[in-house]
């Protein structure tokens, strides 16, 4: 055993430093170096890890921006190109963020893992079931080294959420009958190909459209209202039957998925939730999570989140530490979702929730198989399959991918 | 060939009131022994099958006249039904073309079966109670919100004339389905919080285009391809179960949003239909009922309808319910004996002189088929009283042999604005 294998957790308290590195400077990763930053005392970014330097460069102005005395990137710790996540492990960071697109997600967490760091890693965690079961592994792993990992499943962070679902599992709307949850929202972005480019980094800079960077926008996007669901029902799903296909976006800029998905997932006892969701430009949007019960109704995601009707009304009213005095408005889960982390670390009882968000997203991964097959499909069996998405090679030349999926064809 | 007619000039004249009045012709009210005489319009499968079952259904009925587009269809319809012993049509009273339906109308028939693509439905329709003929109506019974409003308002007529109406909702007729409704009712299973309804089903029939066809030829061969003809699957085929879903909950519902698209039947030989949609139908009182079908190949089929209650819920299809008060039905669960009973119905409510008049339900719960279809087509969230009141119109420029362009594959988003 040599001294890398063995490397030094961060253990400290609220007087010591926290140093952060992003793998991944996109918006959302951007948004969550921000975050870690409003989220805590005494923490820094120092390094940022992409396969691009242009995004690196875009990520280290707009934390500029942020005026925080926390931004510390220095240019020896910023790293580019595939082994860029390799890299930023060996700078003198405690916390790692992972917010490259989601297929890239397993063996970032893997080297994460091995590198005996702390882990906030962006939904989803995977993409495929072959990706599950190694967040699974090195879950269990991060165990043993004491490391904290939780994902960027925000809302389960969020006073609003956690009262509300704490009442459902309390019996406040009876016992669950049914549920509905959806993201159906309008235009999202695109990448246009340009001269020269190979498949490969297009495909990279122009992510959410192939299904083994983003796991197809279900697994994507919609996980959130699939992580509420998870957590309300406390279960995966059992099985799940979907429709789903490529109405608008049909050109080629748009890769491989689908723009729209329906699911039928069945939980344990018979229970159904229905889940739809779209990317459909020009339409009008709509994003929530409702769960009914015998006695009632929970709205736990929405413009409602918050509320229970029927015998037992309720709603939810954030108390003092709940805002956030700057903006007067409840505190994001964004920024919670850190806060929870770090504190699990400083108190020495890191949280790991790598096995939660693991079985989530393979909730996601069953309704898109479901829909791009058309066959019933059992969680169960999901979890066995050999199904990886991942690439024959990582690196920047041809990649040819799946053809957009016709069921049953 | 005869001249066209644009359906919405034929619709002018025949609701006119003086076209009504010029025509009082005598309804047949015969008791038990007086013979029943049917014509049949639309001699493809399901208009045979209806034919059949109506000459089963009862004793003294008699088939006395057949109509379609096309002649080859008429045979095959004719190798059937000439086995049985009600079959009285002679060659002069076997019509094709598009007045094939005035013609079998005029003929000596009491009740006219009606089974022709959809589309057509309206217009046959109010031309049988202009001339005060019973009616069978193949579901659905309309393909558009304009369609459906002639229907209601032929309905009423045919109310006034003590007309009997009844529609191929054969489920409303079949024992094991009313007695399932009449549980959930009567609080069987508490209050009603929601359900699904499923028609995921194979793919159907096509036929090859010769050269000689012509546009509106192959079109009407391929009828169910086309909406202006089928009304695409929620409506030609999910009807069913979307009948199921309002009779259960009460009435149409409030407002639709859904999802759908072509994903697997993407030919142009398809014409300009979906191969897969789901409603999320909200009805009074926030209920959802989640409402999804497909025609696919090599997938997993699934037909039914699920009703969840606050002390149980209901399978309809299987005519059980679990939860509190646990039933299930003692009887045969038989879907042919349903399509035969139907036929009994009507014709025991003519000889009864009660006709029965189904047009209301089966209208509303046509227009809510269409709910779900335009909410895809759209991606919009659709009222229901906002659709009753729709200028959607899918009827083609001019019913006659030649070209007929017909929209595109809607696209949601961009359709209609």
């Amino acid at each position: 055993m040599n001294a890398r294998q063995i490397p030094m957790v961060y253990a400290g308290g609220q007087e010591q430093t926290l140093k952060v590195g992003l793998v991944g400077c996109g918006g959302r990763g951007t948004g969550a170096a921000d975050n870690v930053l409003d989220s805590s005392e005494n923490v820094q970014v120092i390094a940022l890890a992409d396969m691009f330097p242009d995004k690196i460069e875009k990520t280290r102005k707009v934390l500029k921006g942020k005026e925080h005395p926390g931004v510390k990137i220095q240019d020896d710790f910023c790293y580019s190109g595939f082994d860029a996540y390799k890299k930023i492990l060996e700078a003198p960071i405690d916390y790692v963020i992972l917010a490259q697109p989601p297929g890239f997600r397993p063996p970032h967490f893997a080297a994460a893992v091995e590198a005996g760091k702390h882990i906030f890693f962006e939904k989803p965690v995977a993409v495929d079931p072959v990706g599950v079961r190694k967040v699974i592994e090195f879950g269990e792993k991060a165990k043993e080294k004491k490391l904290g990992i939780i994902p960027g499943t925000q809302t389960r962070h969020t006073p609003r959420a956690k009262e509300t679902v704490q009442r459902i599992h309390d019996g406040q709307i009876g016992e669950i009958v049914s549920g509905r949850i959806m993201f159906n929202t309008g235009y999202l972005w695109e990448y246009p190909r340009r001269d020269g480019m190979s498949d490969m980094e297009w495909q990279i800079r122009n992510w959410y459209y192939f299904d083994w960077l983003s796991g197809d926008f279900i697994v994507e996007q919609h996980v959130h209202q699939h992580d509420c669901t998870d957590w309300v029902m406390k279960s995966n799903p059992v099985s799940a039957t979907a429709v789903g296909g490529r109405q608008m976006r049909t050109e080629e800029l748009y890769g491989n998925i689908f723009d729209h998905f329906c699911v039928d997932y069945t939980y344990p006892n018979d229970v159904h939730v229905q889940s739809m969701c779209r990317q459909w430009k020009g339409t009008p949007g709509e994003i929530c999570a409702i769960y009914r019960g015998t006695k009632g109704t929970a709205y736990v995601m929405g413009p409602r989140a918050g509320t229970i009707t029927g015998d037992t009304p309720w709603e939810f009213k954030p108390q003092a530490k709940d805002i956030d005095p700057g903006t007067g408005k409840e505190i994001n889960g964004t920024i919670l979702e850190h806060r929870d982390l770090i504190a699990s670390i400083r108190a020495g009882k890191p949280l790991n929730e790598a096995r939660r968000i693991a079985m989530t997203s393979l909730t996601s991964i069953l309704g898109r198989e479901a829909a791009y097959t058309g066959k019933a499909i059992r969680y169960a069996d999901l979890m066995k399959s050999d199904l990886d998405l991942s690439p024959k090679k990582y690196e920047f030349g041809p990649n040819e991918v799946r053809p957009v999926r016709r069921p049953g064809v | 060939m005869s001249e066209p007619l644009s359906r919405r000039e034929f619709v002018k004249a025949g609701s006119s009131t003086a076209a009504l009045l010029a025509s009082t012709p005598l309804v047949y009210a015969g008791g038990q022994e007086a013979t029943i005489k049917i014509g049949l319009v639309g001699c493809g499968g399901r208009g045979t099958g209806a034919a059949e079952n109506c000459l089963n259904s009862a004793p003294n009925v008699q088939i006395v006249a057949l109509g379609d587009m096309f002649a080859d269809r008429i045979k095959g319809s004719q190798r059937t039904l000439s086995k049985l012993p009600g079959y009285k049509v002679t060659d002069e009273n076997v019509f094709t073309g598009w007045n094939a339906y005035q013609q079998v109308i005029n003929s000596s028939a009491d009740l006219v079966l009606f089974a022709t693509p959809p589309g057509f439905r309206p217009m046959h329709f109010a031309a049988a109670v202009a001339a005060g003929k019973h009616v069978f109506l193949e579901k659905p019974i309309a393909v558009d919100p304009v369609g459906v409003r002639k229907v209601i308002e032929t309905g009423k007529q045919a109310a006034a004339k003590k007309l009997a109406v009844v529609a191929g909702t054969q489920y409303r007729h079949q024992t094991s389905f009313m007695e399932t409704v009449k549980r959930i009712h009567d609080g069987q299973i508490g209050e009603i919080t929601g359900g699904r309804a499923y028609y995921n089903a194979g793919t159907l029939w096509k036929r090859d285009r010769k050269p000689e066809m012509s546009e509106m030829e192959y079109q009407l061969r391929m009828w169910i391809y086309y909406d202006w003809l089928s009304g695409d699957q929620p409506v030609e085929q999910h009807i069913h179960t979307v009948d199921v879903t309002d009779w259960v909950m009460g009435g149409p519902p409030v407002k639709c949003v859904a999802t759908g698209g072509r994903q697997v039947r993407v030919e142009p030989e398809f014409g300009n239909v979906y191969d897969h949609f789901t409603m999320d139908y909200e009805y009074a009182g926030g209920k959802h009922v989640m409402s999804m079908c497909r025609q696919m190949a090599n997938v997993d089929n699934h037909v039914g309808a699920y009703f969840i209650g606050t002390k149980g819920e209901a399978d309809v299809y299987k005519a059980e319910i679990k939860g509190e008060k646990p039933w299930k039905f003692e009887g045969e669960v038989s879907i042919a004996k349903a399509y035969v009973q139907e036929h009994a119905d009507l014709i025991a409510s003519i000889r009864n002189g009660k006709p029965l008049n189904e047009t209301e339900h089966v209208a509303h719960s046509t227009l809510t088929a269409i709910l779900g279809r335009e909410a895809a087509y759209t991606g919009k969230s659709l009222k229901y009283d906002e659709m009753m009141k729709s200028d959607l119109d899918l009827s083609p420029p001019a019913l006659a042999f030649g070209p007929n362009p017909v929209r595109p594959v809607p696209m949601p988003g961009n359709e209609r604005g």
